[in-house]
């Protein structure tokens, strides 16, 4: 048996994980309830069910499809994934363990969280998509503690990085306007609560 | 005009344009914010076609086929009247389906408002299914994408329960995933992704945009093609799922079958041109009757546009038009006058589009993304958003990649939530029943018709065509 659609393959495995993922995650800390009075866990029950039939039919297509697709749709990294998992579990059940282990200890679960993020975003192989999300997340909790210059300058060199061209003088021009128009509209026109520099 | 502004650079089309400028409008009162995007929403359709006669690419997916005779016009030194004919075509189109949203509206409201629980039900089944049904690509895929999006409509506090469902501990996740951060990760951030790996080049014709309004013989070609396009345009933007892109698609096909010089098309025919341009607009605007009389979105546009009237606090179905009858005629009104100003503003400033053009896209990207980035934190001061629209950015990407179209996935998010409480009240009535959905009879009509689309379309000689259309983009 050989996978003839790609696409398809991952897509079906895709929809099965996530109606299954709803199904156990409802079934296993909501109530049911009864058809006529429908407990927080029965909607989504019967739809992760569906989802999941759905994804096994897109996954038998994939071995019968006469459509050809390789089943290297990403250059993906397997690694990353496992990295972001192991990173992902530590911050989310080490949390308190490590809160009581002192300053450090409190930073580590959300620098691990954050790592989680960036490796999962990475596994995907592929470079611009790598560079404009990650940039996007740091932009986004950047903005608070060092000011919208500086997030701003994150958020424009990374991104334009991720490009097919990156020139270092044009970019810091576009850097420039960018930072004084979105100060001037955001900041000072519409009075958003972002503060300017760090502070 | 900041439609247009955006419409007009390529490769953004008006799903992704709204989603955009979706925070702008939260400090705007609803009746504003809701003008604003439906005039978003008309720039970047008529932007679209701006980029498809002088660049060869379609600014969005409605003008797939006005680059056909478009850009060949262009080649032939012709872009002005291409683009003079584009313009009075959507214009005419825009001023009927005007008066024909104000004349079906009302009737319509006062049928709907007579469901109960079990009918909306059955017509939000109804509107899923044939949004799956005719809109692109493998159809097991787009239901998948449907109850994807369901389900993540479910995330947050169960109204009846007080329950969080989903949220893993995350206080964010509670109040549900935020509308703006799926809107604009999987149609925007996804998109412009998707553009960074393509290279394409250009060929711009800025210079020969000279004269712009269209001989009097033009005019005479066009016309009939101008309302064979409205009429189409408008029948088919009613249907859930039409809209724009089908409308475009079957008005240039007409346009084809009725000429008398059939051969002239694709090497620049006028009517190819006014017509697909008529029906889009008009398919635009009358997909609005969905969303204003019963609350059910018929596409992703529309789709956005409901979620946006919830985050103002209103909800959407036919009590908009009794409770608040202005925001309802307003909406209408705005309409006409926005087509308006489409043509008085966009000819004498077609100029200015064309300078846009010739910015890079090296350039352009980084902005977009920065004030993307300032319109989500913005919402509510919270980088979480930031976080989840990137999350969902990753997995629109993922979702083209592996060829899911997203647009089914906004629609059963948005009516997620609405679903599950229609469908929770009608048990509760029917006391567990669930043959209460077939023994009413406006919820039996639906459902057979959703049934039979259903039918329709798995048979196998529509579902190799539609994989072999879908192939073919």
């Amino acid at each position: 048996m050989t996978v003839a659609n790609g696409k398809d393959f991952w897509a079906g495995l895709m929809f099965i994980g996530f109606g299954l993922g709803f199904v156990v995650v409802a079934i296993t800390n909501y109530a049911m309830g009864t058809a006529a009075s429908m407990g927080p866990a029965y909607f989504p029950t019967v739809l992760g069910g569906l989802l999941a039939a759905l994804g096994a039919i897109t996954l038998v297509r994939a071995f019968v499809s006469d459509i050809r697709q390789s089943l290297n749709v990403f250059p993906f990294r397997s690694l990353f994934i496992a990295g972001a998992a192991i990173s992902g579990a530590i911050a989310y059940f080490c949390a308190d363990w490590l809160k009581g282990m002192g300053p450090a200890g409190s930073i580590a679960p959300q620098a691990s969280a954050v790592l989680a993020v960036f490796l999962f975003i990475a596994a995907w192989g592929e470079r611009s998509l790598f560079l404009v999300l990650s940039a996007t997340v740091a932009f986004g909790y950047l903005l608070r503690p060092l000011g919208l210059v500086i997030a701003t300058a994150v958020l424009v060199f990374v991104s334009a990085y991720g490009g097919h061209e990156f020139r270092v003088k044009e970019v810091t021009i576009l850097f420039a306007m960018l930072a004084v128009f979105s100060a001037l509209v955001f900041v000072w026109g519409l009075t958003l609560p972002i503060p300017l520099w760090p502070g | 005009m900041l439609g247009t502004l955006i419409g007009v650079l390529p490769g953004i089309g008006p799903v992704a344009t709204i989603a955009m400028l979706l925070p702008v409008t939260f400090t705007l009162p609803p009746i504003s914010a809701l003008i604003m995007l439906a005039g978003i929403f008309y720039g970047a359709q008529y932007g679209g076609s701006t980029t498809a006669i002088l660049l060869n690419i379609p600014g969005e997916s409605s003008s797939v086929v006005t680059v056909l005779d478009g850009y060949q016009m262009a080649r032939q030194g012709r872009a002005g009247p291409a683009l003079g004919i584009a313009a009075i075509g959507s214009f005419v189109a825009g001023s009927v389906a005007t008066v024909i949203i104000a004349l079906f509206a009302p009737p319509l409201v006062e049928f709907a408002l007579k469901f109960n629980a079990p009918e909306y039900f059955s017509l939000m089944v109804l509107g899923l299914v044939a949004a799956v049904v005719l809109a692109r690509g493998p159809l097991i895929k787009a239901i998948a994408m449907v109850v994807l999006g369901l389900l993540l409509g479910v995330v947050g506090i169960d109204v009846n329960s007080g329950v969080a469902r989903f949220s893993f501990g995350i206080p964010e996740l509670s109040d549900g995933i935020g509308f703006v951060s799926v809107a604009m990760g999987i149609f925007g951030f996804a998109e412009i992704i998707a553009n960074l790996e393509l290279k394409r080049r250009r060929e711009i014709f800025t210079n020969v945009v000279t004269n712009l309004l269209p001989t009097r013989q033009d005019l005479k070609d066009c016309a009939g093609a101008i309302t064979r396009g409205t009429l189409l345009g408008s029948a088919l933007g009613i249907l859930p799922g039409g809209g724009a892109v089908l409308a475009s698609f079957a008005a240039y096909t007409l346009e084809k079958k009725v000429s008398k010089n059939a051969a002239n098309f694709g090497k620049g025919a006028i009517q190819g041109v006014a017509a697909p341009e008529s029906a889009n607009n008009a398919g635009a605007q009358t997909s609005f009757i969905p969303m204003l009389t019963l609350g059910i979105p018929s596409n992703a546009v529309m789709a956005l546009m409901i979620g946006a009237l919830m985050i103002h606090g209103i909800a959407p179905g036919p009590q908009v038009m009794t409770e608040r009858p202005q925001l309802f005629w307003g909406m209408i009104a705005s309409m006409w006058v926005g087509n308006l100003v489409l043509v008085i503003l966009n000819l004498p400033l077609i100029g200015i589009w064309i300078k846009l053009l010739n910015v890079p896209y090296r350039l352009l990207y980084p902005s977009i993304v920065l004030f993307c980035g300032i319109g989500i934190y913005s919402v509510q001061n919270n980088p979480f958003d930031v976080l989840l629209t990137a999350l969902f950015g990753l997995f629109g990407y993922v979702c083209v990649k592996l060829e899911c179209e997203p647009a089914p996935l906004i629609l059963g998010f948005i009516l997620g939530p609405l679903m599950e409480e229609n469908l929770r009240r009608a048990m509760l009535l029917s006391r567990g029943d669930p043959s209460v959905f077939l023994q009413r009879p406006i919820s039996l009509a639906m459902l057979v018709i959703a049934a039979l689309l259903l039918v329709i379309i798995a048979a196998p000689a529509v579902l190799s065509k539609r994989e072999e259309g879908a192939r073919l983009e």
